[in-house]
């Protein structure tokens, strides 16, 4: 009995200092953390909001939010819950805070973060829409937490090769539903399909197999967002 | 006379990591993050760093309270070490190395159940002084590290043709199956019978002698 009780006790112990330990550690990083993700956040926005075909941004340099003051000042909508709109069936949600920037030709442009479920976990998609006459249309996307994704594999979703896929999605493509190639058995490619990308993208099919060899979760949980987002929009930004 | 001696232990112990028990070429201990995460030099390098400053605080804490842990529920004792420094790296990289943290992910909070610092814990620091066992969790960290960067380096090259993103040759001569798993496997076939060869060389030169 007594030797159980030591043993008890010195595994008490232990876990004390280890709690200390790491709430020290927590407490020192937690700032930094904060400033990290405030950081990759802020680069992503810059990002999204940039033209991919001319490389110029959409919105005024100055508009641009570059500290936690000024980006809450575009805050559009947001949510106590910490989730504006989800979608269950294809596991797609779009996070508070929504924002609202003003293109150079006045146009709303709206920038949403969102998740989709990759291979590990979460995978945090920012993406920027821009309203157009006939429905919003998908500027580009950036990719900011995709940490729980293969490293070689999943984890490329990043890479600009294969990030340029998503880009410019036109309202057609989402109306159509958005899908990685090989859902909507466009698998394997055809020769020539490189010149037929943007064709594909208005019928919703974003080509990933070519550039993510070996990885269809991580592109279909970033669809799945892009998705969530296409419908939130629609409900909200009427 | 004992010093000179403890001297050459202590640089053996140091060195063993290396080359004459690699945990990666020569003992085979944690394949799995080795493979996943030498796809370019950048992540092969963080990774092996971060495994070695896991590797280091495990053996000399481990050593520290070797006394005070009753065998049997060693094993939890050390896994809750091991477990609270990979999340100290873990927090610290989130913190500090960004774009590396998110690269890595999922191996970061992996780097617990890498056999390396498990067995180093249970083979070494559970049986030596804090000195030694530091030592022994360096050298192991660095052969671990260099073995990583080896393949992460070899990986990239023939790949994308480039070296921590320097370009070396035309991407077009590269071989995608690299950056695949099957690469991984030839890659760290070839260095391991490499490594091999090494130490056979070295044993029949001392055989000779």
């Amino acid at each position: 009995m007594l030797k159980h009780l030591k043993m008890a006790l010195i595994l008490t112990m232990l876990m004390i200092v280890i709690a200390v330990a790491l709430d020290s550690v927590y407490i020192l990083t937690k700032k930094p953390i904060a400033k990290s993700d405030l950081n990759a956040k802020l680069s992503a926005i810059k990002s999204v909001l940039t033209d991919p075909n001319t490389g110029k941004l959409l919105i005024k340099e100055s508009e641009i939010p570059t500290s936690l003051k000024q980006l809450d000042s575009k805050v559009w909508k947001s949510d106590s819950s910490g989730v504006l709109y989800k979608d269950d069936k294809v596991k797609g949600y779009v996070l508070s805070p929504a924002y609202k920037f003003t293109t150079k030709d006045g146009k709303n442009a709206y920038v949403l973060v969102g998740y989709g479920i990759g291979f590990g976990g979460r995978v945090i998609t920012v993406a920027a829409f821009v309203r157009k006459d006939d429905g919003f249309y998908e500027n580009a996307i950036r990719v900011i937490d995709y940490s729980n994704e293969t490293p070689g594999l999943g984890a490329q979703i990043n890479d600009l090769k294969v990030r340029k896929r998503f880009y410019s999605i036109p309202n057609s493509g989402f109306e159509s539903g958005l899908k990685v190639n090989k859902d909507a058995n466009l698998y394997p490619l055809k020769n020539g399909y490189l010149s037929k990308l943007n064709s594909y993208k208005s019928k919703g099919i974003v080509v990933t197999s070519d550039v993510m060899t070996g990885a269809t979760i991580t592109p279909r949980a970033v669809v799945s967002t892009l998705n969530a987002m296409y419908a939130f929009l629609k409900k909200e930004a009427k | 006379m004992s010093d000179d001696k403890s001297k050459i232990s202590s640089l053996n112990v140091l060195t063993a990591g290396f080359i004459r028990q690699n945990p990666t070429f020569s003992q085979v201990l944690g394949l799995c993050p080795t493979l996943a995460t030498s796809t370019n030099a950048e992540n092969a390098l963080g990774m092996g760093l971060a495994t070695a400053g896991v590797l280091v605080l495990s053996n000399i804490f481990i050593s520290m309270i070797r006394k005070l842990i009753p065998d049997v529920i060693r094993i939890p004792a050390y896994i809750s070490v091991i477990a609270s420094f990979v999340t100290i790296v873990n927090l610290l990289m989130h913190g500090y190395t960004y774009q590396l943290w998110t690269n890595l992910g999922l191996y970061i909070p992996l780097i617990v159940v890498n056999c390396i610092i498990m067995g180093r814990a249970e083979a070494f620091a559970s049986k030596n002084g804090i000195l030694k066992s530091f030592l022994d969790g360096l050298g192991m960290g660095l052969g671990f590290t260099g073995a990583i960067l080896l393949l992460g380096i070899t990986r990239e090259l023939f790949s994308v043709g480039t070296i921590f993103g320097l370009r070396i040759w035309p991407k077009t001569y590269g071989m995608f199956v690299m950056m695949l798993p099957p690469g991984a496997f030839l890659v760290i076939g070839f260095y391991m019978a490499f490594f091999k060869h090494v130490t056979n060389v070295r044993k029949n030169k001392k055989v000779k002698g």
